[in-house]
């Protein structure tokens, strides 16, 4: 991505917030754990449930440990992991969407249908399913949501890939004889990139969330760990009694779903300076 | 109550424990009116021989008798059997029944039901959960339609309480030795009230049985047992009078319901228990001085606290706590990080421990149990991972084999019960594998003794053997709480966990009125 | 409508359902733990297990167990549950109906305050409404469901105690009640639809105010409303029609999970139940309902929108 689009992209007002939301994001996974006010794992009997106040900023949850603390090292575990899934969804994703559009005619049609066939299963069956069987923890939740983003990506890549196969210089790639392969990736992906640039970061915003609902769900991430998704259901257990435990998580999930979707939305109109929109 | 009257009677230690919040008043029962009461989960069996969790115990004692019924001071008294007596060595129990009792059919009772029901539930292929829990029975005669005798294959003190068993329900013969499964549907019992319908996952309906045995009960016309899946949810509506009585209140709610005006909160100590299995069999927990520098790293105190939301007792790694009757008291293990370190050196780890700990996620407070462990055992050197995992894949390829769980056991009815289905070496379920031969010898020995006495004596060894050699921690014990509409009567805790006498609840004024 | 369309239309779906049963089957056959395990818990013996796997035809080879259901299932036998002995089909359409009367009310609200908001957000661009509606939107849809309930049954069950917090009872039982209790389930489901398709709507209104054509219209001195009303409108609500059907997808999942909360014994919570018990019959069956729906509810609407736009012509 250019300077230009950057600049661009700083000038619209969601791509700012959007921007600034996910570089603290960004600032506490690199050293959230470093500038933790207290250990994370670290339990207190009698701190237990201790509301925020001067000990405990964000106040303390069912076995003492500090709300604060593990929120800044949970960012690690939560939101790196979302962006994998997404990554990794999204790659899957092109690369058979771009294949797709690029072999065409049959082939096409027949991988396009079962794309459509899978993206009827709602992705959290899918996702829910699919954890069952790889056995719960953060990595193959991930995995299972990168596999249900993946039928979603493809659609969108090939029909961004679609127009791209109907540019000239693609035309001419098959004229000189080229590889497939080479088709593929070195004339088409690159161009199709932009568009999905953006529905991934806005996918990423769904990936947290669908993240958390599985731990929800108690699928996702194994304790001691301070997922937030994680956090956020076992303090639903306590959340008459201490509701500051299951909003902060709850929040800071809020938070970064709605970054990745303003950073989405800013970078869709810095690729398109589409009027005064 | 006759014979065996002169043993098990706890003469009001287990009955002192039992503190309803509320002050219950002395009025005569009102009869009629619809309670609907709540339970956590499914009761996705009825067939009263296969049930496995305490909603489907609800749920087949109102439908179906036992022989006996299980008191709050864990003894036997009459529910189908009137009397029992045993020859001098207890290997030759006589059960005289009631008479003039007929099925939800129509059908009479007779001996040949409850012989036919035994065999059926003794029987491996029917896979009924209580084969191993109703006593050494080999042989069920029928000299008379009224009389019972049971053979047993070694001598066994308890078999009144035993037979008494969630799982030793009485149907009919024709039924237990022929088409088994029909009961999965329907319910043809003797029980006080009849099944008018069944959605497991949503609600089930039953209604008083106009035939049954004690005319003055049930009290109730009918009771709507609705599942709730989410104790959050479950709470808030009993708060909001959607229902009258809850089976079973979550820690993190109860301080909620009980301070909500219109609801009383109930809670009884009981002996229900999380633990930590190890595998005494193979390392590093075959070495007794890593268990026991295990159990002193935990605040047990603390752990109640932490596992139970105060809601329970410190555990001393011994399998009984208050709530039985040959419970014996020993010192609480004290916090002793500097002990631990030096037994796990003296074991060969003088560089610490690095164990997986597992955990099912069902209920919540076996992970909460071992993430607060991990924390407490490391400064001792223990480096403890926490692997939580589906309940079903557990079940499957940790439980009894795995070497370092968290396990989670109800109340049982008697020592004998408790120690035969976890500890002994030919229990049940004998996941540590201890094999212990002197712990064996002083349980076998108290299972054939009828003087309290000496039965206390060796009870209270193999208690102490229990604390002495670990092999589980047991760092603290749950108390029962549940919550009831103030309308509500009759009612109160067992600390079994799985007896509800729901026959005995009445509904007083106030009660909303329900079609 | 052309015959041969719709040939195709229900061909597509046939296949859909075909590629989901094998999709399903193959993930449920790598599930740990079977339900015999699940069923007898912690009281399995080894013959008790053998017993039940062998009613249960859990030793058949994975491809003949699939062909048993394939078969079964196209006469429309689903089978019985592994957990209940229950009849499959009936208890999952059943619990399907709970959750169309979910879903239905859900679509309802959301349209009925997404397009307003969406057109009203388009006519004030750049204005503090457009501002506010884009702020809601922005937390609709960065809210999961779970905590959304959460939060909802917090303040209006717990502090105000003006809604029930759970439950459920048939319409035909207690019609009030019934609504009554439906309310915070709804308002869950709803909430993230508003938010993505009022999105939909205001861009959509965006583009076709700024189309020749209307500024065509307004040149020739067409009032404003009527611009509206007649022109701008319909132009920019077919495109909504294709996204509401695909948001049917993100509906059904969020059912999955406030029927978890709510405590309604819908599609959502039966599935959780199968898949928590590998009651396998059930998992297949819930999921095949949720698929058929998906794909009727998409073919339905490209129906709908053949029919209101008369430029598409049938392939």
């Amino acid at each position: 991505m250019s300077d230009n689009l950057l600049r661009r992209l700083w000038r619209t007002k969601q791509g700012r917030i959007g921007a600034i939301v996910l570089g603290l994001a960004a600032l506490l996974c690199l050293f959230g754990p470093n500038l933790a006010p207290q250990n994370p794992e670290a339990i207190d009997f009698l701190g237990r449930f201790r509301p925020p106040g001067a000990q405990n900023w964000l106040g303390a949850d069912q076995l003492g440990r500090d709300v604060l603390s593990r929120l800044m090292t949970g960012a690690r575990s939560t939101i790196p992991l979302a962006l994998l899934a997404t990554l990794l969804g999204t790659l899957a994703g092109a690369v058979i969407g771009t294949l797709s559009a690029y072999l065409g005619g049959r082939w096409d049609e027949a991988i396009m249908r079962s794309i459509d066939a899978v993206m009827a299963v709602p992705g959290l069956l899918l996702a829910l399913l699919l954890v069952s069987s790889l056995g719960k923890g953060s990595l193959n939740a991930a995995l299972a949501i990168a596999i249900a983003f993946t039928p979603g990506m493809a659609r969108v890549t090939r029909s961004v890939a679609l127009s791209v196969r109907a540019q000239d210089y693609v035309k001419a790639a098959i004229a000189r004889g080229e590889r497939g392969s080479f088709i593929v990736l070195r004339e088409m992906l690159p161009n199709v990139i932009g568009p999905v640039v953006v529905e991934t970061t806005i996918r990423v915003a769904f990936a947290v969330m669908l993240f958390a609902t599985l731990s929800f769900l108690g699928l996702g991430a194994q304790p001691p760990a301070s997922e937030w998704g994680l956090m956020v259901a076992e303090a639903r257990r306590f959340v008459h009694q201490a509701p500051w435990i299951i909003l902060a998580p709850a929040i800071a999930i809020g938070i970064t779903a709605i970054g990745f979707n303003l950073l989405g939305d800013g970078l869709r109109d810095a690729l398109n300076p589409r009027d005064e929109r | 109550m006759p014979a065996f009257s002169r043993r098990l009677l706890l003469a009001g230690t287990a009955g002192a424990l039992t503190l309803p919040i509320g002050k219950q008043p002395l009025a005569a029962p009102r009869r009629g009116g619809t309670l609907r009461m709540s339970v956590d989960q499914a009761a996705s069996v009825i067939h009263p021989l296969r049930t496995r969790v305490n909603p489907e115990y609800l749920v087949s004692e109102l439908l179906y008798s036992n022989l006996t019924r299980l008191k709050a001071d864990m003894t036997a008294e009459p529910d189908l059997a009137l009397s029992w007596r045993a020859n001098a060595e207890l290997t030759e129990w006589t059960f005289v029944l009631r008479e003039g009792v007929v099925f939800h059919d129509g059908s009479p009772f007779t001996s040949a039901d409850v012989a036919a029901t035994f065999k059926a539930i003794l029987d491996p292929k029917v896979g009924s959960p209580g084969r191993t829990n109703v006593g050494p029975i080999a042989d069920v005669l029928t000299p008379d339609t009224r009389t019972v005798v049971f053979k047993l294959s070694a001598p066994y003190a308890d078999l009144p309480v035993a037979v008494a068993y969630t799982n030793a329900r009485i149907i009919p013969a024709a039924i237990a030795s022929g088409n088994l499964d029909r009961l999965a549907r329907e319910a043809i019992g003797t029980g006080p009230f009849k099944l008018v319908s069944y959605e497991p996952d949503r609600r089930i309906v039953v209604a008083r049985n106009e035939r049954y045995y004690d005319p003055a009960r049930p009290n109730l016309d009918r009771i709507e047992i609705m599942v709730f899946p989410d104790p959050t949810s479950e709470a808030s509506a009993l708060i909001s009078g959607d229902t009258d009585l809850m089976m079973n209140a979550a820690q993190g709610e109860f301080p909620r319901l009980s301070s909500a005006s219109g609801v009383t909160g109930l809670r009884t100590p009981s002996g229900q228990f999380l633990n930590v299995n190890m595998g005494c069999d193979v390392a590093p927990f075959n070495d007794v001085r890593v268990r026991r520098a295990l159990a002193l790293t935990i605040d047990r105190a603390a752990m109640a606290g932490f596992v139970a939301q105060g809601f329970g007792t410190p555990g001393n790694d011994s399998a009984l706590n208050a709530a039985y009757h040959f419970y014996q008291d020993q010192p609480l293990k004290k916090l002793d990080i500097a002990q631990a370190k030096r037994l796990l050196a003296e074991a060969g780890h003088p560089n610490g421990l690095d164990v997986t700990m597992i955990a099912s996620d069902t209920p919540s407070t076996r992970s909460q149990l071992a993430v607060a462990i991990r924390e407490m055992a490391k400064p001792a050197g223990f480096r403890i991972t926490v692997q939580t995992m589906p309940h079903a894949t557990y079940l499957d390829q940790v439980w009894k084999k795995g070497n370092f769980y968290v396990g989670f056991y109800n109340m049982q009815a008697t020592a004998d019960a408790i120690f035969s289905l976890l500890y002994t070496s030919n229990a049940a379920w004998n996941e540590t594998r201890w094999n212990n031969t002197a712990f064996d010898k002083l349980v076998g020995e108290a299972r054939v003794t009828t003087d309290e006495a000496r039965r206390r004596e060796l009870y209270g060894k193999a208690q102490v053997l229990m604390n002495e050699e670990v092999p589980s921690v047991i760092p603290c014990f749950f108390d029962l709480l549940a919550a009831r509409r103030n309308y509500v009567q009759g009612y109160a805790l067992h600390p079994r966990g799985a007896v509800f006498r729901l026959d005995e609840a009445w509904l007083d004024e106030g009660a909303p009125k329900r079609g | 409508m052309p015959a041969r369309w719709l040939i195709r239309r229900l061909l597509l779906v046939s296949y859909t359902v075909l590629v989901v049963s094998l999709l399903v089957f193959g993930i449920t056959q790598v599930l740990p733990a079977d339900a015999a395990v699940a069923l007898l818990g912690e009281n399995a013996t080894p013959e008790a297990l053998a017993a039940i796997r062998l009613r249960l035809g859990l030793n058949d080879p994975a491809w003949l167990q699939y062909l048993h259901w394939l078969g079964a299932a196209l006469g429309g036998d689903f089978g019985t549950s592994m957990r209940t002995g229950q009849s499959v089909a009936p208890m999952m359409l059943v619990a399907l109906s709970r959750s169309l009367l979910l879903a239905g009310f859900a679509l309802v609200l959301m349209l009925c305050i997404a397009v307003p908001l969406g057109i009203w957000a388009a006519l004030r661009q750049g204005k503090a409404a457009d501002m506010v509606s884009g702020m809601i939107s922005y937390v609709g849809v960065s809210l999961p469901e779970f905590v959304t309930a959460t939060l909802l049954v917090i303040c209006f069950a717990d502090r105000l105690q003006w809604l029930p917090a759970t439950g459920y009872i048939p319409p035909g039982e207690d019609f009030a009640g019934s609504m009554i209790r439906l309310v915070l389930p709804v308002v869950t489901v709803s909430l993230m639809m508003i938010a993505h398709v009022a999105r939909m709507v205001r861009s959509e209104m965006i583009d076709v105010l700024h189309t020749d054509y209307i500024r065509a219209a307004r040149l020739k001195g067409l009032s404003g409303q009527r611009v509206l009303l007649r022109h701008a409108l319909p132009n920019a609500l077919l495109p909504v029609i294709t996204i509401v059907a695909l948001d049917v997808g993100y509906l059904l999942g969020g059912i999955i999970v406030v029927e978890e909360i709510f405590a309604i014994p819908g599609i959502g919570r039966q599935l959780i139940i199968a898949i928590n018990t590998r009651d396998l019959p059930a998992i297949q069956a819930g999921a095949m309902i949720m698929a058929l729906t998906y794909a009727v509810a998409n073919t339905i609407a490209d129906m709908a929108y053949a029919a209101l736009d008369r430029r598409i012509r049938y392939e």
